[in-house]
This record gives structure tokens, sequence and C-alpha cells, in this order.
């Protein structure tokens, strides 16, 4: 049970320090770079809640997928002289420090109070199986067709949109 | 192995505490936030949208972990799927901004502010 604890600090400590990492680089792809740390960091602490499906779907969509295509586009863009202006909204600066502080500090002490496990719907048919017995593909599978059908239908539908509006976006030119 | 047994197991053989889960979510939500207020490049913006989702992400497991029911994993694959989404218009948005005026930095897009 220590392994757990062990995995859990390591993970829990690479994803925030690569996500301050994101927060303080002042190129764009040294932050990308960066996040993709935070995302596997996150992937593993989806392992550890019983959610390997969802740590591979975040491996494979969010570092692999949405990540490179941001890579992508920074590269086209070709934004590294914007990086060496120098920062003027000293007021805005301050105020966003704060509030992030204020904010972050609110929401910390509200989940560790309000945290507590309420009681676990044992008699639930999408109760979630222990790790390695019978894996949980299945029982995401059967939801997703019958509880969760209509949003997956409307899902492929929005997926559809974003692929024509993307398109559109890029083909147009704007004056 | 009964739906019962095995959720009521997953329910109890978490070595961490939960809330450590939830702090750890929250704390990177925070972080997203800093970047989405303080960055001026509009993708580092969008990159720190991406993180504060990713933070929400790991709340809905950690509460889907508690309650031993899938609903939370269903609502974080949904969350990944808009986000794939997303992303593809939001980048596409960028690249036609940067097309029209040869630049991404928010404060010199403001023709929308007055």
């Amino acid at each position: 049970m220590n392994g757990e604890l062990l995995v859990f600090a390591a993970a829990s400590a690479v994803a925030i320090v690569s996500a301050l990492a994101m927060l303080f680089q002042k190129t764009p792809v040294r932050s990308v770079l960066s996040l993709v740390v935070t995302f596997f960091a996150l992937a593993v602490l989806s392992v550890l809640l019983a959610a390997p499906f969802i740590a591979a779907l975040q491996v494979i969509v969010y570092a692999g997928a949405i990540l490179v295509l941001f890579l992508f586009v920074i590269m086209l863009l070709n934004l590294t002289q914007e990086a060496a202006e120098k920062e003027t909204r000293v007021v805005h600066r301050f105020l966003s420090v704060m509030g992030v502080l204020a904010l972050g500090g609110i929401l910390v002490g509200v989940t560790w109070k309000a945290g507590n496990p309420p009681v676990p719907i044992t008699t639930s048919p999408n109760a979630i199986p222990v790790l390695g017995v019978d894996g949980e593909i299945p029982l995401l599978g059967r939801l997703l067709f019958t509880d969760y059908l209509l949003p997956f239908e409307a899902l492929s539908v929005l997926l559809l949109l974003a692929v024509v509006g993307a398109l559109l976006l890029s083909k147009r030119r704007f004056e | 192995m009964s739906p019962a047994t095995s959720a009521a197991a997953a329910v109890s053989v978490m070595a961490v505490a939960p809330q450590a889960y939830l702090v750890v979510g929250t704390i990177l939500f925070a972080i997203g936030l800093a970047g989405a207020l303080l960055k001026r490049n509009a993708l580092s913006i969008f990159l720190s949208i991406e993180l504060m989702m990713n933070a929400v992400n790991l709340l809905f497991l950690a509460y889907a972990r508690m309650r031993g029911d899938a609903a939370g994993q269903m609502v974080v694959f949904f969350v990944i799927a808009i986000a794939a989404a997303e992303a593809a218009i939001g980048l596409a948005i960028f690249v036609a901004l940067f097309r029209a005026r040869q630049t991404v930095d928010v404060d010199k897009i403001n023709f929308l502010k007055w």
C-alpha cells in the first residue's frame, strides 16, 4: 500500500512542477512540452484512480493529438519574436496573482473539507470494477451505448462540425 | 465478483486519501487559471485552459472512485472528446487571426474591446 502512496506523491509532484514550468516558460513551445509532462503525470494519477482507459485516452488524445496540434500551429505561426517583449501590465498582473491565490485557496479548502467520501453506490450496476479483475472497458462501452447513447451521437455530430468549421476557418480570408 | 462487492472493494482499497487527489486537481486548476490570466500569447492562454480542463477531469475521476460509480469516468470521456473538437476550432481561429493581424498577442487584438 505504500507503493501507491509513493507513486501518487511522485506523479502529483511531477504534475504540479511541470504545470508551474508551463506557467513560467517564456516560449510557447516549451510551455507545450511542459504540459505534455503534466498530462503524462495526470495519466498516472488516473491509473491510480482505477481509470486505466481514461489514462490511455489522456495520453493518446491529449498528449498525442491535441498538444501535437498545438506544437504544429505554434511552429507554423513562428511566434518566437513575440516572446521577448517586455511585460507592461503591472496592475493586471498583481490583481491576477491575488485573484488566483484567493480562488485557489478557497477551492483547495472547500474540496479538502467537503471531500469526505460520500456513501458509495455499491448496488449500482455502474459500479467501477477493481483494477485488473475484469477491466472497466466493457462497463464503459455498455454505458456509452445505453445510458449515454444520445450524448455519444451528439458528440459525433459535434466532431463533424468541428472538422467542417476548422476547414472553413482556415480556408476563408479575413480582412 | 459481483458489482456490489467489487465496488465496495474499489472504495476500500484506496491507500491515498481521496482528498489528496482533489487538492492536486484544484492546485492544477489554479495554475491553469493563473496562466489564462497572466499569459499574453493567445496560444498559451488556450494551453492554460486545457490544463484547467484536465484538472477538473482529475476531480471527476477522484469523485468517481470515491463513489464507486463509473458516471464520472463517462463525463471525463466526453470532456476529452469535446476538448479535441475545441482545440481544432480554436487553433483554426488563431491561424485565421494570425493571417489577418500578424499577431496572436491578446493586448494587440483588442478590436472588440471598445
